[in-house]
């Protein structure tokens, strides 16, 4: 994808404005930034949360299957031991009671031994009865006087008479304890009809039988009946004899069992009733109902949903632990990123936008430098003429006698040679400016071309009381370099610093490693210093801040010239009424040629 | 004083007219011509001791003029004429065997200065006499 035209272009500071317009850039840096920090964010996050989502999501998944299936084993557990003990309580009660014991169970002595012998194995045996073929209590043991009672148009006569057993629900009855009753129907042996032998248990029993399938992993184990009437005592959910807590609660919407269920279809088929209902306060609660065969008992178990358990808590605060400290973490680290590449981009535009100043000064430069060589080269045929016609004439005057005006013309002659030199001054320069020379290059002790430079203009300074003081680095490289270049560049400097001292003032040459391959010198005055509009344009050719006549404005620009193509650079620093600092960095070894 | 003959080749006709007459005024035997062509092909008629020439002309580029004077009349000396300002042309120039270089505009008494070294360089080379018997031989 093109980066000019495609989504990344959106974002990217667009280079192409100039540095005038450095505001609006620094305000597509922090645009860029935050872009960066944003897109790398939702990078880092994406995943992150897909991930955290998922493990949410799976975990969750794993805690319904478990207790789930925690669940069913514990019902399917209480069923078979519950379904086993009535069973036996059956088996045991036909046994005493078989077809043709009638008459002996008549005599109220026989029936006494049988209940003290059955009571001592279950002595939760609280009667025991028998009912003749009309349905007459004919012989009873226990604590009440129930001989003689007619039951003939009870529903549960009937019922045992019709199916052979009778099983009862738990109930108090005239006696005010729970109890239930157990009837089995017998075939009379010598007349038509059945008797029935009837036994009463203690409520007891069944709790009893309740709390050893009672396990931690459920929260409340109970039976009810088909009024869902509360049968045992539950623990945390009801009372006995009331109707069940669950009886009227919401079943939950929110809460999909189905595809869990799904996994249990023959429970399903079993008539195993799986529902989570809502109770008071909120919480949901895992429903499980089984009806237990031949009685009209059914088993509930309950459990509070996995989301009230502290597994799921701490699992939730861990993953949300874990989340947060990501984040936090992502954000440092993609805020810190951000910023670094948006300071990285800065920085190569910055160069790049002095790269690009640089190339167009030095461009500017050459293409004056060519246009001024073309003039220069044009008028010193002129110049020429000129400079030889007034040499000729000046060489007649000499030939002849003294005649009227000879002196002021002789001056007059004088002052066009005069004028013609200068103009030789200003066409040599500009043609020194333009040229294109070999670097000649040798090894040079720069501390030494220093103090050799300084040796042309000492007098001069002297004059005009400048002291000129060195700090030099003796250590400094030798560098390979055109000693008569140099010594045309550092004399440029020293001698505008004389001129911007004017007198009483002091100059300090410095030299310095700069590092490996790169030496400095420095040439600081303490002059008027420059406006910052004068030190934008100083090394513009013809630019000069001189008096008209004393300055061509080209030292600096061929200074600028001559030290581009021995490799180095040029710069300067300055403050109007403190002082000037040119700073030129030299390669230690061969420059570049121009 | 300058013995030797004196040719100056340029192409700037005021100029070489006037440097020429100056020199004349100072008792040198000078003559002038205005283009290269003309100046290679006056040679051997003019017989010249030193020729001031100019590096650029419009007919001729004053090295190839250098080269052949070099080569047909190895002992005229030749003072080059540059309005380049050019060390590197004036250097080149020697290289080819130019006695000197002068730039434009042509200080009189520097050019005076270099024609006397090169009269001298003459002579001592031989002198005039010897001179005279190869301008003998090429008439």
């Amino acid at each position: 994808m093109s980066l000019k035209h495609g989504w990344l272009a959106r974002i990217m500071p667009s280079f192409s404005q100039d540095i005038e317009h450095g505001g609006d850039l620094e305000k597509e840096y922090r645009f860029f930034s935050r872009s960066l920090f944003a897109i790398i964010l939702v990078l880092v996050l994406t995943p992150l949360m897909i991930i955290s989502m998922l493990s949410h999501y799976q975990y969750r998944q794993l805690l319904q299957k478990k207790e789930l299936a925690q669940i069913v084993l514990n019902v399917e557990q209480g069923e078979s031991t519950i379904e086993r003990f009535v069973s036996k309580l059956q088996s045991i009660i036909k046994f005493v009671g078989r077809d043709d014991r009638y008459q002996e169970l008549l005599d109220p002595q026989a029936l006494e031994t049988l209940f003290s012998r059955l009571q001592r194995e279950y002595p939760d045996f609280v009667d025991l009865e028998i009912i003749d073929a009309r349905g007459i209590s004919r012989s009873y043991v226990g604590p009440y006087q129930l001989k003689g009672r007619e039951y003939g148009d009870q529903t549960w006569y009937r019922q045992v008479l019709l199916k052979g057993v009778y099983i009862s629900t738990v109930f108090s009855g005239f006696r005010r304890v729970p109890h239930f009753v157990i009837a089995v129907s017998r075939r009379h042996p010598r007349q038509p009809g059945s008797w029935v032998l009837r036994v009463t248990i203690d409520g007891n029993t069944l709790q009893r039988y309740v709390d050893t399938i009672r396990t931690s992993s459920v929260d409340d184990i109970f039976l009810v009946d088909g009024d869902q009437k509360v049968l045992t005592r539950p623990q945390k959910y009801g009372l006995v004899g009331q109707h069940s807590a669950f009886a009227e609660a919401v079943e939950s919407t929110s809460y999909d069992l189905s595809s869990i269920v799904a996994e249990h279809e023959v429970l399903l088929q079993q008539h195993i009733a799986i529902t989570v209902k809502k109770i008071q306060g909120g919480e949901r609660i895992l429903h499980v109902a089984v009806d237990l065969k031949e009685t009209p008992w059914r088993l509930v178990m309950v459990k509070e949903l996995y989301m009230h358990g502290e597994a799921w808590f701490y699992f939730q605060l861990r993953l949300f632990s874990i989340l947060f400290c990501c984040v936090v973490v992502a954000i440092f680290i993609i805020l810190r990123l951000s910023n670094g590449i948006t300071s990285y981009i800065r920085e190569s535009d910055r160069k790049r936008q002095l790269f690009l100043a640089e190339a167009e000064h030095a461009n500017k430069l050459a293409s004056i430098g060519r246009l001024a060589a073309g003039v220069a080269h044009e008028i010193n045929n002129p110049l020429s003429i000129i400079n030889q016609k007034t040499g000729l004439v000046l060489d007649y005057f000499e030939m002849s006698g003294v005649f009227d005006h000879k002196e002021a013309m002789e001056e007059a002659l004088d002052g066009i040679q005069k004028s013609v030199n200068r103009c030789k001054t200003i066409t040599h320069r500009l043609l020194g400016f333009a040229r294109h020379t070999e670097v000649e290059s040798e090894e040079i002790d720069l501390n030494l071309l220093l103090e050799e430079v300084v040796a042309f203009l000492a007098k001069e300074a002297t004059y005009n009381q400048i002291c000129i003081d060195y700090a030099l680095d003796q250590e400094l490289e030798r560098i390979v370099s055109d000693r008569g270049q140099l010594q045309q560049v550092l004399l440029n400097i020293v001698n505008n610093a004389i001129d911007a001292i004017g007198s009483n003032g002091r100059i300090i040459l410095g030299s310095r490693q700069k590092d490996r391959g790169q030496v400095v010198v420095t040439i600081a005055d303490n002059g008027g210093g420059m406006s910052r509009e004068v030190q934008q344009r100083i090394f513009d050719p013809f630019f000069t801040t001189k008096e008209t006549g004393k300055g061509t404005g080209l030292g600096l620009s061929i200074t600028y010239g001559i030290v581009e193509k021995l490799g180095g650079t040029i710069r300067v620093e300055s403050e109007v009424g403190a002082g000037t600092c040119f700073e030129i960095t030299l390669p230690v070894g061969r420059g570049q040629a121009g | 004083m300058i013995k030797g003959k004196v040719l100056i080749i340029d192409d700037e006709v005021e100029f070489a007219a006037t440097l020429c007459q100056r020199l004349r005024l100072r008792g040198v035997d000078a003559v002038d011509i205005h283009s290269g062509t003309e100046g290679l092909a006056s040679l051997g008629e003019l017989g010249p001791d030193i020729v001031v020439l100019d590096l650029k002309m419009p007919d001729m580029n004053g090295l190839d003029i250098l080269t052949e004077i070099k080569e047909n009349h190895p002992a005229i000396q030749v003072i080059m004429l540059t309005g380049h300002g050019s060390v590197a042309s004036g250097v080149r120039a020697m290289e080819k065997g130019a006695f000197d270089y002068i730039m434009k505009p042509v200080d009189l008494k520097e050019l005076l200065a270099k024609m006397e070294q090169a009269d001298q360089d003459i002579g001592g080379n031989g002198g005039q006499g010897g001179e005279a018997d190869e301008r003998d031989q090429r008439s």
